[in-house]
C-alpha cells in the first residue's frame, strides 16, 4: 500500500476544501481500503467524511425521502419509511454484504463501489479502467461475471452495487457539492457507460462530494421487489438482479419501474421493458415480451451468455410475483436474516 | 490386564463413549481462545514476507538496501542468509526456504523483514527491489505430464509420480459407460491464518510456538535449514484455527526462526487472509477419464481410468496423493479387471498437497458419477447398482489388498435408502398467471430460506425441481504405503492434593477435532481416575505423527491407551505384595508412576510401481450419503434440502465430537460440489479472499440425518475407525448426483455453478 495522508472533515465545506488533487473521500472504507491494499486505488490524501453530519433520513415536502450520504446501509435498510414506501430498496441493501459490512458502508460509498472485474483488481494485468489505454483482457478472457449490456470495446465491467439498482429504478437524484457549488444528478445517468473512457464510473469530477440521495415520491413503489441471483445463499455479489415496482389496475399495467443489476457498467434502467409494459395486460406473456424487448439489445460474450436468459427469467418472475402476492409491503419481508 | 477394556474401571461417566464437552468450545464461541495469531512477547519484532508476483521467473538480483535503510527495520534476509540447508519439503526437499535464482509460483517467498511494527515490516518488504526476468509459466498439467517439449519446472522433469494399477485382462463387457470429469482446486479455508512466534534461546537455539499439524515433522525440516541440531529447535503447539491439511507443509516456521536468530529478539509472523491463500497448499485439481464395463445386470467387469492431478510448483505430498487416487480409484466396489494410471505433475500453478480426503476425494467424484451412469445404462436404481458391486469383509481391492475388517456397505446403502425423505418445501402453487386472490389460508407458506436462492427470494416454488442422489466413498485411515506411522504418549499418575491425578502428554496437534478431550476420555477409561490433565503438545515428548489422515484417535489414542495400560501394570505389580492397598496409599508409598509408550498400527507396504499391487493401507473407512436438492432450473440455483449419511466408525469415542466431524466433512464436500474453487489464470490466483472464494454459509448447509454404525475393527484400539475424512468424499458426488437427477444434465465438473445448470434443463 502506498503511504497516504489522512485528514478528517467535520462539515461539507471543509470536506470539499480538502478534497482536491489526488484526494479521495473515505466513508465506511469497505471497498476503498481493499482497493488501496491491492494497489488499485492510490490516493495521496484520504479525507474521512464519516464525521460530516449528513447521516439523516428525512421526508421531503413532496413526499419523497432525502437520504444523507453518510447514512450507514444498515440504518437505511431499517428505516420505517424506506420499508414502507420503497421495500425494494430495503431488500436490495439487505441483500448486499454482511451485517458487519452494512454497519460500516455508507450510501455514497455504496453508489461509488468499483467493479469486481478480476483484471481491474489485478495490478499486474492491463485494464482500461485502472490504466486508461492499457487494454482489456476480459473480453477474450474471464468475463463470466461481466456485462451483457452497454459495454464497449474498452471495458466490459459491471457495477457491483445492489442498492444502486432500485435507486436507478426509482429515478433517485444524487446531490453533489463541489468548489463550484452544488448540483443534482439524476439516476440513471449518474453512472456512465464505459464508452472509450471506462476509468470514469460516474459523472462526478475530482473534488465532488456526494452529500445526499433524494428519492421522489412514487406511491406505487410501495409494491416493489428486489431479487438477486448469486453463487451462494448469502454474502455474495449479484450474478444478475432485478428491482421492480409495478402499478396494476384492472389487470393492466398503469406504470412500472424496472432496473437490472449485474449486467452492465451501470445499474441498468430497463426503459424498453417499461415502455413495453405500460398499458399492457399484466400477464406472463406480456412480462416475457417486455423482458425480451429489453434484452434484445444485449451483446453477451461467450462465457456470460447465460446471463441473458437468466435476466429474462428473474425479471419475469419478479413481475409475476408483484402481481400475484399482496403481502409485499410487510415490513418484515426484507429477506436476509443476518 | 492388556485385554481391550472399554468400560471405565470405576464407572467414570467421562470416559470413552461419553459426550464430554471440549475445553476450547466455549472459549472459541466467546472469542477468548488464544490462537497462534494472538501470541505476544514484550519487545518482539514482526516479520513480513516478500513474495513473487510471477508464477515463473528468473531472479537476476535482489537489492535489500532500501528496506534496510528504513527506520524500525532490524533485519532483511534472502536465500543467502539461510544458515543451513536451503531446501525443505515433506516428501521431497525441493522447496527453497527463500527463492534462490528463480521463482516457480505466484506468492513464493523471496525475502524476509523483521521490524518493530507490522506495517513497517510490510512496507520494508515492499521496498526490496527484485529484478525478475519472467519466463514461460507451465500452467497446463496435461502438457506437463505428456508433452516432452514442455519446459521442465524442475531439472528432473515435470512428472512427480505415475502410479499404475493393473489387475486382470478382460476389458470387454456388455455395458460400457465412459466419462470425463473435472474437479476444481479447493482450499482448506481454515479461519486462523498461518502464524507463530519464534523466540531465540540462550543455547543458540530457538523456541517456536506454532499452529501446525505435526510438530516433529516441522522440527525435522526447520532444524537442518537453521543449521541447528534438532534438540536446539523446540516446538510448542499454539492455538490452531483449523487445518484440514493446509498446515502439513511449513509456512513461516523457518522464516520466523531465521529472523529471531539473526536479531536476537522474538519474532512474530502472522499472515493476512490474502497472504494465507499463498501461504499453504490446496487440494489438487483433477482431470479424470473413466470407462466402466459391466454385465447387463449391472455387475462390474472392468474399470479403466486415467487420473491427472496438478501438484503445482513443489512436490509437497503429491506422491502420496497420487498413491491414494490410484489405490482407491475404483471405490468400494468389487471388480476383477482394473487398469488405472494416476499422474501427479509439477506446473507453475499454486502448489497443491494435503486436504481432507487426500486424493480419494477427486477419484470418488468420478467413480460415483460413473456408477450413476452405469445404473442408468443397466436400468437399475443408483442404490441397487452400488449394492450389487459393494465390497464387504473379505473382498479383494484392485491393489490385491483384502478388506479384513467389517465393511457392511450394502447394509449401509439399504439403511440410507430406507430413511424417510424430507417433505416438499415447495407448495407447487402455480403463479404462471397473476392472480389477485390472496393465498388461501389453508395453503402452507414455504419458508423461503428452504428454497433455492434462499433469502434472495428468487423463487416461491416456481421452476423448482427436486432431485435425490447417492454417493459412496472409501478412505484409507492413517499413513499408507510403508510409512513408519506411530505416536508416543507419556502418562503419569500422581497425587495432587491427596487425590489421584493423571497427566497425559503427547505431541499430537489439537487442530479443532477434539483430540484433547478424547485423550482424557481414554485415560479415564483405562485408569478409572476422573481427574485428568492433558499437557500442552510440544517436542519434549516423542512424535505423535500428523493430525491428518483421520489418524489421531487411532494412533495417538492407541499410544495413550498403551501408556495407561503400562501404568496400570506398574501399579498392579507395586500392589502385588499387598492386594488390599488402595490407589492413594499406593501412590503415597511409592510416589508417582509414569510410563511412555509408542504405538504403531500394523505395517503397510508400498504399491508395486508397475502393477500397483500391495497391502498399502492399514484401515479403510466407509461413508455413504444421500443428498436431496431443490434446483431452480430457470435460475440455476441449488438448495440442498437434506444430507443424510451412514458411516461406520467401529466405535464411538465421543458422540458429539463425532457428529461435528461428520457435519463438517459433509459441509466441505458440499462446498466442493457447489461453490468452492480457487480460480487460477495463467498461474495467478484470482480470488484470494473470503469475498471471492465462496465457502458454504449456515444458509447453504442443510440439516443432516445421521446413522452411525459401530462394527469394530479388531486391529484398532477400541475397534475404532478414523472418521474425519470419509464424509468429505461422499457428500460431493451425492450432491452432484442429486442436481443431475433434478435437471437431467451431465454436470461433469465440480463445483457446479448456476450457468452449468444452463437455464436449459429439459422440461
Amino acid at each position: 500500500m502506498r503511504p497516504f495522508a489522512y485528514q478528517r472533515a467535520t462539515d461539507v465545506p471543509s470536506a470539499v476544501a480538502a478534497g482536491t488533487g489526488q484526494a479521495m473521500y473515505l466513508g465506511g472504507g469497505t471497498n476503498l481500503v481493499d482497493l488501496m491494499r491491492l494497489g488499485v486505488a492510490t490516493p495521496e490524501v484520504l479525507v474521512d467524511v464519516t464525521r460530516v453530519p449528513f447521516d439523516t433520513i428525512e421526508e421531503t415536502p413532496g413526499g419523497g425521502l432525502l437520504i444523507g450520504a453518510g447514512v450507514r446501509n444498515s440504518d437505511l435498510a431499517a428505516h420505517p419509511l424506506v420499508l414502507r414506501n420503497y421495500p425494494m430498496l430495503a431488500q436490495a441493501v439487505v441483500a448486499g454484504g454482511s451485517g458487519q459490512i452494512r454497519n460500516m458502508a455508507t450510501v455514497a460509498g455504496n453508489l461509488l463501489q468499483r467493479t469486481r472485474c478480476s483484471y481491474f483488481q489485478d495490478i499486474t494485468k492491463p485494464c482500461n479502467k485502472r490504466v486508461p489505454g492499457s487494454g482489456c483482457p476480459a473480453r477474450e478472457g474471464d468475463h463470466r461475471n461481466l456485462a451483457i449490456l452497454g459495454h464497449s470495446e474498452a471495458c466490459v465491467a459491471t457495477h457491483p452495487s445492489d442498492m444502486a439498482v432500485p435507486l436507478a429504478a426509482l429515478g433517485a437524484v444524487v446531490n453533489v457539492e463541489s468548489s463550484g457549488g452544488p448540483r443534482a444528478i439524476p439516476m440513471p445517468g449518474f453512472h456512465r457507460l464505459p464508452g472509450d473512457a471506462p476509468e470514469r464510473d460516474t459523472l462526478l469530477r475530482p473534488g465532488d462530494l456526494v452529500t445526499a440521495v433524494e428519492l421522489p415520491a412514487l406511491p406505487f413503489a410501495a409494491r416493489s421487489r428486489y431479487r438477486k441471483v448469486r453463487d451462494r445463499a448469502s454474502f455474495a455479489f449479484a450474478v444478475v438482479s432485478v428491482a421492480a415496482a409495478l402499478d396494476v389496475a384492472d389487470g393492466v399495467v398503469r406504470d412500472c419501474r424496472i432496473a437490472l443489476g449485474g449486467v452492465a457498467h451501470v445499474p441498468w434502467r430497463a426503459e424498453r421493458a417499461e415502455a413495453a409494459l405500460r398499458g399492457a395486460p399484466a400477464t406472463a406473456e406480456e412480462f416475457a415480451r417486455a423482458a425480451e424487448a429489453e434484452l434484445a439489445q444485449a451483446s453477451p460474450l461467450p462465457r456470460n451468455a447465460f446471463k441473458v436468459p437468466l435476466a429474462r427469467n428473474v425479471l419475469v418472475r419478479t413481475l409475476l410475483d408483484l402481481t400475484a402476492r399482496e403481502d409485499l409491503t410487510a415490513a418484515g419481508d426484507t429477506g436476509e436474516t443476518s | 490386564m492388556t485385554s481391550i477394556q472399554t468400560e471405565p474401571r470405576s464407572g467414570s461417566r467421562s470416559g470413552v463413549g461419553a459426550s464430554v464437552p471440549r475445553p476450547d468450545g466455549t472459549l472459541k464461541v466467546t472469542g477468548e481462545f488464544a490462537y497462534s495469531s494472538d501470541l505476544w512477547l514484550d519487545g518482539m519484532l514482526w516479520g513480513a514476507t516478500l513474495r513473487s508476483p510471477h508464477p515463473s521467473a528468473w531472479i537476476r538480483s535482489i537489492d535489500i538496501g532500501p528496506a534496510l535503510a528504513m527506520p524500525g527495520v532490524f533485519a532483511v534476509l534472502t536465500h543467502e542468509d539461510v544458515p543451513g540447508e536451503k531446501f525443505y519439503g515433506l516428501e521431497h526437499r525441493d522447496q527453497p526456504v527463500l527463492a534462490v535464482d528463480q521463482v516457480r509460483y505466484q506468492g513464493e517467498p523471496v525475502a524476509l523483514v523483521a521490524a518493530d511494527h507490522p506495517e513497517t515490516a510490510r512496507r520494508a518488504a515492499a521496498a526490496i527491489i527484485v529484478a525478475y526476468e519472467p519466463r514461460e509459466a507451465v500452467v497446463d498439467p496435461r502438457r506437463a505430464a505428456f508433452d516432452p517439449s514442455c519446459p521442465p519446472v524442475h531439472p528432473h522433469g515435470n512428472l512427480v509420480r505415475h502410479q499404475p494399477v493393473r489387475v486382470g485382462d478382460r476389458f470387454q463387457a456388455e455395458v460400457v459407460v465412459t466419462g470425463e470429469y473435472e474437479v476444481g482446486m479447493q482450499d482448506q479455508a481454515f479461519l486462523g491464518p498461518e502464524s507463530g512466534l519464534a523466540v531465540p534461546a540462550e543455547d543458540g537455539g530457538v523456541d517456536l510456538f506454532i499452529a501446525t499439524q505435526w510438530l516433529h515433522v516441522d522440527q525435522d525440516q526447520v532444524a537442518p535449514c537453521l543449521g541447528l541440531p534438532k534438540e536446539k529447535v523446540r516446538l510448542s503447539l499454539a492455538g490452531v484455527g483449523g487445518a484440514f491439511g493446509a498446515r502439513e507443509d511449513l509456512s513461516m516456521q523457518i522464516h520466523a526462526s531465521m529472523l529471531a536468530l539473526r536479531t536476537g529478539r522474538p519474532v512474530k509472523i502472522v499472515y493476512g487472509r490474502e497472504e494465507s491463500f499463498f501461504g499453504h497448499v490446496h487440494r489438487h485439481p483433477a482431470w479424470m477419464r473413466y470407462e466402466h464395463g459391466a454385465t447387463a445386470d449391472g455387475r462390474l467387469v472392468y474399470v479403466r481410468a486415467e487420473i491427472l492431478l496438478d501438484g503445482g510448483a513443489y512436490c509437497s505430498t503429491s506422491r502420496a496423493v497420487v498413491g491414494n487416487a490410484a489405490s482407491l480409484g475404483v471405490g468400494p466396489y468389487e471388480v476383477d479387471n482394473v487398469r488405472i494410471d494416476a499422474y501427479g505433475v509439477y506446473t507453475n500453478n499454486p502448489p497443491c498437497g494435503a486436504m481432507r480426503g487426500f486424493g480419494a476425494v477427486q477419484a470418488c467424484y468420478a467413480y460415483e458419477s460413473q456408477m450413476d451412469r452405469l445404473a442408468e445404462a443397466c436400468g437399475l436404481s443408483p442404490v441397487e447398482i452400488r449394492i450389487r458391486n459393494a465390497v464387504s469383509q473379505g473382498s479383494r481391492l484392485a491393489t490385491g489388498q483384502v478388506v479384513d475388517s467389517p465393511a457392511p456397505l450394502a447394509g449401509m446403502l439399504r439403511e440410507l435408502a430406507a430413511m424417510p425423505l424430507p417433505g416438499s418445501t415447495v407448495t407447487r402453487r402455480s403463479i404462471t398467471e397473476p392472480s389477485s386472490a390472496k393465498p388461501s389460508s389453508a395453503e402452507p407458506v414455504p419458508d423461503l430460506r428452504s428454497l433455492p436462492g434462499g433469502v434472495s427470494q428468487t423463487t416461491h416454488g416456481e421452476g423448482v425441481r427436486r432431485g435425490v442422489g447417492y454417493g459412496v466413498g472409501i478412505k484409507n485411515i492413517c499413513f499408507s504405503e510403508g510409512f513408519d506411522d506411530y505416536s508416543t504418549a507419556r502418562v503419569r499418575v500422581e497425587l495432587l492434593g491427596g487425590e489421584p491425578h493423571v497427566l497425559v502428554h503427547t505431541a499430537a496437534a489439537e487442530v479443532g477435532q477434539g483430540l484433547i478431550t478424547v485423550k482424557a476420555q481414554i485415560a479415564r477409561t483405562e485408569l478409572g481416575i476422573d481427574k485428568v490433565t492433558v499437557a500442552p503438545a510440544d517436542t519434549s515428548v516423542g512424535s505423535a505423527g500428523s493430525s491428518s489422515a483421520s489418524r489421531q484417535s487411532y494412533v495417538t489414542g492407541g499410544a495413550v491407551k498403551a501408556a495407561c495400560e503400562a501404568v496400570r501394570e506398574r501399579l498392579d505389580s507395586l500392589r502385588a505384595g499387598d492386594p488390599e492397598l488402595g490407589l492413594v496409599e499406593l501412590l503415597e508409598r511409592f510416589g508417582p508412576v509414569e510410563e511412555t509408550r509408542e504405538y504403531r498400527h500394523r505395517p503397510t507396504f508400498p504399491m508395486d510401481p508397475v502393477t500397483g499391487q500391495g497391502d498399502s493401507h492399514t484401515q479403510l473407512a466407509l461413508c455413504v450419503h444421500r443428498a436431496v436438492v431443490d434446483v431452480d432450473v430457470e435460475l440455476g440455483l441449488v438448495k440442498v434440502v437434506e444430507l443424510a449419511a451412514v458411516q461406520d466408525v467401529g466405535r464411538i469415542l465421543n458422540p458429539v465430537a463425532l457428529e461435528g466431524q461428520i457435519h463438517g466433512g459433509t459441509a466441505q464436500g458440499l462446498g466442493l460440489a457447489l461453490m468452492e474453487e480457487i480460480q487460477v489464470r495463467d498461474g495467478r490466483v484470482l480470488n484470494p479472499s473470503f469475498t471471492d472464494y465462496l465457502i458454504p454459509t449456515i444458509l447453504d448447509m442443510p440439516p443432516m440425518r445421521l446413522s452411525i454404525l459401530e462394527n469394530p475393527d479388531p486391529h484398532a484400539p477400541y475397534g475404532l475407525r478414523g472418521a474425519g475424512e470419509p464424509p468429505t468424499l461422499s457428500s460431493t458426488p451425492a450432491v452432484a448426483a442429486a442436481v443431475r437427477a433434478a435437471t437431467g444434465l451431465e454436470l461433469p465438473r465440480v463445483p457446479i455453478r448456476p450457468e452449468d445448470i444452463a437455464l436449459a434443463a429439459p422440461s
